[in-house]
């Protein structure tokens, strides 16, 4: 009950804050052109004037970007180059906007701030990073784990059981699945924490987030087992959207990029809806002993 | 099927063995040369003990001093081998990992020994640690109509898995591993002065060349172990308990390999008068489907576009993950296929492999070319019929990758290999397999002769083209036709189709891809819209082909940037939607077309139909004043939300 009740809540506060998941929206979308239109770029100084990008309305066609040669090669080493970059400048930008998002979302009726939103990113964006450098870490130790290390073992040409790299494969997968997401709640519940509590303290803020993961397990877990059910879905529905969609008309193309805005969108809407589901959780068992309001690591 | 078996026995029984017809009722070739093998394997020791009686006959008009053999197992025994020393590396000092094979005992008419007689010889490199190919002076010469008879007795020690031959564990693929002839070559075949035996060493960079044999063959293996050969299984009788003996039979093939593995799985099904078997890992059966399907497509193509597959089996393997390096090789009637467990259904590598590998039936099976000499007959004449049965059955754009957001087709990845090779114009496509430089050899033999035998295809159309491969099977089938011969066929083939269209042969086109060097690359220099007597000078042929009467004129400038010389379409798009089509011979460096009056250019396309697939630019063909840039557009789009999801996923 009490997860569904959270669920709801986090819902509506996701929904309140609208215009911060705007931001994140719009700094993610100028991000990504910085690295996207040189790209283009690129592509359009390849093709010139040719007539060949009609071979390109079916799709990608290897031939076609192969005649590219060196401009072909200078594209993937942009797309290379410029994803790590994005990916890092990501991280740090993340980290920023969270610190706001989770500090908008701690309340279930306050009215959505920009500037009290940006003053949070810039209050929580230390601890915030933190907590995510290290659990990022965790997840990444896990990784290695559960899945590279056994696959490692297993998936040698010289196994002569076929298919048992792919039971371990699968098995791996899911139990990485699995057990990240008590990770991810670990952070959430840190960050939720630390909004709560305004000092800067990321080490106490994740002696939280494990202390209460683990003794609200049976609440939280299923939760986020939901949400990350949720999220997977619509993922793959935005891939097969998406990715089957190819618009022949510049109409078409403007209508895609519209839709695939709209989704990202969505992607963060639901993702801030983790976060509140999370923060009204945290809020509902906070009624808690005195011992456990505050965790002494 | 046990009671064909004792047909088939009583059959050989009473006909006399390798002279006598078993599988079909005439022979199919000339049969110059026979074996009889009784080998055992020894899953311990990994060897393989033969006793072999095999005939040469000499159905030359020469008479012949010496007979040579092949002993292929040997190019495994050390690293001073010239497999070894051409291919890098060693066999290591593991004893177990090396192969090798002895002659025990070699007699011939009447018990002469011949060891006496017996030489290695070394005749492409003067390698001296080289072991793979013998000579034994025959002590009275052949004459003309004689036949040599010799007996082996051999053991061939099984190599560590190498060049998909040996052994892995317990599974074991047993080929190129009994002494075999070469063949005798007299002149004027194969555009030969003078005859001799063409008998290669084993080389890094070579496969086979054998002459169209009969075998019947008697393998002893464990019991548990299942076996697949080239031939037809005849009979199987229980030896000591332990132990089974299987007589295979196999005719007009050129090379006899066979495997032997308790895991696999035995299925068969039937094309037309085709029995097929299929071996594969016990572990792998959802493929037995898509391997089923894509041997009988392969099977149906050629012998509708090509000849018959005259041979009443044919079986293939699967071979499993741990023992993949068997993969990917042919022995007519047999070969072998590579799939993975699971390997998912929009990639459509199995069937690749499976439609390229069963294809050497025809180009090296049945169209027996020199492989060591002209690789791109067997290699890159399969490559081009592969090519086109998976783009035929699979998908024009998705022969080889069929997902929603790439699809690739076989003949793609081809022309792109060639064409983006920094290697491409090193040597010609007609050199003896070991002497391609910089790991050229499977870019040259595959790859560009698929390549261009494509744009053959692109030039003379392709039911000239199919009518030029019937013709060649129809007069080379069991022979051995060279490089030349094969042109000589299109020669005449085009020539009867099209009369002097193309000149009084298609030599112009093998001197400048089978035989040159260069790259084709045609391309749209400009167009544009002038007034007449403006500063723009023509030195090439004027074509007016509209009213003169007009102040204006719409130029268009070509140029051959590459050194091949090919026809070439040429469409020029005028905005009121108006089309002329040119033909252009492409010899010159460059062709100007200039059209009078006030009609303007919108697009110019050479080759608009991507024929000439050697060109090696396709994007340079076309010229427009306004490219459609809603691919790009929606390329970028994607990119861009790609790159949003990713990180959005990938962050907490």
């Amino acid at each position: 009950m009490k997860i569904f009740k959270a669920l709801g809540s986090g819902c509506h506060r996701s929904l309140k804050v609208w215009k911060g998941i705007l931001i994140f929206w719009f700094i993610s979308l100028s991000l990504v052109s910085l690295v996207a239109f040189p790209m283009k770029g690129i592509m359009k100084t390849g093709f010139g004037q040719s007539a060949i990008t009609g071979k390109l309305l079916n799709g990608i066609d290897v031939e076609v970007l192969s005649d590219l040669g060196a401009v072909y090669k200078s594209l993937t080493h942009s797309f290379s180059a410029g994803l790590l970059l994005l990916l890092l400048l990501w991280l740090l930008i993340n980290a920023f906007l969270t610190g706001g998002l989770f500090n908008s979302l701690k309340s279930n009726d306050e009215k959505f701030s920009a500037g009290e939103f940006f003053r949070a990113s810039a209050r929580y964006f230390l601890p915030f990073m933190v907590i995510t450098l290290i659990i990022s870490a965790i997840l990444i130790l896990l990784a290695l784990i559960l899945i590279v290390i056994p696959m490692g073992g297993v998936a040698s040409p010289d196994n002569p059981n076929e298919s048992v790299p792919w039971l371990i494969l699968i098995i791996s997968v899911s139990l990485y699945i699995l057990i990240s997401q008590v990770f991810v709640l670990v952070a959430d519940y840190a960050r939720a924490w630390q909004v709560k509590n305004e000092k800067p303290a990321c080490f106490r803020a994740l002696g939280f987030g494990f202390s209460r993961s683990f003794r609200r397990f049976l609440s939280s877990f299923p939760m986020m087992l939901i949400i990350w059910l949720v999220q997977t879905m619509f993922v793959l529905l935005v891939l097969k959207v998406i990715g089957n969609w190819k618009p022949a008309s510049g109409f078409g193309v403007f209508g895609l990029f519209l839709l695939s805005q709209v989704l990202l969108y969505i992607r963060f809407l639901l993702k801030a809806w983790r976060y509140g589901s999370v923060t009204s959780l945290k809020e509902l068992n906070d009624p808690l002993p005195s011992s456990e309001a505050t965790v002494n690591i | 099927m046990r009671k064909l078996f004792f047909i088939l026995a009583f059959l050989l029984s009473v006909s006399g063995g390798v002279n006598s017809q078993v599988i079909n009722k005439v022979p199919l070739s000339p049969r110059i040369t026979g074996y009889t093998i009784d080998a055992k394997l020894d899953p311990a020791t990994k060897c393989v003990t033969g006793k072999m009686e095999a005939f040469w006959v000499n159905q030359t008009t020469e008479t012949v001093p010496d007979i040579q053999l092949h002993l292929y197992m040997n190019a495994f025994r050390s690293n001073k081998s010239t497999f070894y020393k051409e291919f890098g590396g060693s066999p290591g000092k593991d004893s177990a990992a090396i192969g090798w094979v002895e002659i025990k005992s070699f007699t011939g008419k009447n018990g002469i020994d011949l060891l006496p007689y017996m030489k290695f010889i070394h005749p492409d490199d003067k390698n001296l640690s080289d072991s793979t190919v013998v000579k034994v002076t025959l002590p009275v010469a052949a004459k003309p109509g004689d036949t040599v008879t010799v007996k082996i007795n051999f053991v061939t020690k099984l190599p560590s898995q190498i060049r998909r031959n040996g052994y892995r564990d317990d599974f074991f693929f047993v080929a190129q591993w009994f002494p075999k002839f070469g063949v005798y070559e007299p002149a004027g075949m194969r555009q030969r002065n003078i005859g001799g035996w063409n008998c290669h060493q084993f080389h890094a960079h070579s496969e086979f060349y054998a002459d169209h044999s009969v075998y019947d063959v008697k393998i002893t293996v464990p019991k548990e172990y299942v076996i697949g050969t080239g031939g037809m299984l005849l009979n199987e009788s229980d030896a000591d308990g332990k132990t089974k003996v299987q007589t295979w039979r196999a005719e007009d093939i050129v090379d006899f390999a066979w495997t032997a593995w308790p895991g696999y799985a035995v299925f068969t099904d039937q094309w037309k008068q085709v029995k097929i078997t299929l071996l594969i890992p016990k572990t792998r059966l959802e493929q037995v489907e898509r391997q089923f399907t894509a041997v009988k497509n392969a099977l149906e193509y050629l012998d509708k576009n090509v000849g018959p597959y005259p041979w009443p089996h044919l079986t293939f393997v699967d071979p499993p993950a741990f023992a993949s390096g068997a993969g990917g090789m042919e022995y007519t009637t047999l070969f072998t296929s590579e799939s993975f467990y699971k390997v998912p259904g929009t990639i459509h590598l199995p069937e690749m492999v499976t439609v390229h590998e069963f294809g050497h039936a025809y180009f090296m099976g049945i169209l027996a070319s020199n492989e060591f000499e002209e690789p791109w007959m067997d290699e890159g004449i399969n490559s081009f019929w592969e090519e086109r049965i998976m783009d035929h059955y699979w998908g024009e754009n998705s022969g080889m990758i069929d997902l929603p957001f790439l699809k690739v087709s076989d003949k793609s990845l081809s022309r792109l290999t060639y064409a983006r090779s920094g290697s491409r114009q090193v040597i010609t496509n007609n050199e003896y397999s070991w002497n391609y430089p910089h790991n050229t050899y499977d870019m040259m033999s595959y790859e560009k002769t698929a390549t261009w035998l494509y744009t053959m295809m692109g030039i003379i159309g392709e039911d000239a083209t199919n009518e030029v491969f019937r013709e060649y099977y129809k007069r080379w089938a069991f022979k051995h036709p060279s490089g030349k011969d094969f042109v000589n066929v299109v020669n005449d083939v085009v020539k009867r189709i099209y009369g002097d269209k193309f000149g009084p042969d298609m030599n112009w086109f093998f001197d400048q891809t089978l035989y040159g060097t260069g790259v084709c690359d045609y391309k749209v220099e400009s167009f544009r819209s002038s007034l007449q007597g403006s500063k723009i000078k023509n030195d090439s042929t004027v074509k007016s082909l509209m009213v003169t009467d007009s102040s204006k004129m719409a130029i268009v400038r070509l140029d051959r940037l590459g050194d091949i010389m090919l026809p070439v379409d040429v469409l020029v798009h005028f905005k009121d939607g108006e089309e002329i089509h040119e033909s252009w011979d492409g010899k010159s460096r460059f062709k100007d077309y200039t059209y009078y009056g006030e009609k303007q250019i919108q697009w110019v396309k050479i080759d608009p139909d991507y024929k000439i697939r050697m060109d090696v630019d396709f994007i340079n063909n076309s010229l427009t004043i306004d490219p459609d840039r809603v691919p790009l557009r929606r390329f970028s789009d994607k990119l861009i939300s790609f790159m949003q999801f990713l990180t959005s996923i990938v962050t907490l």
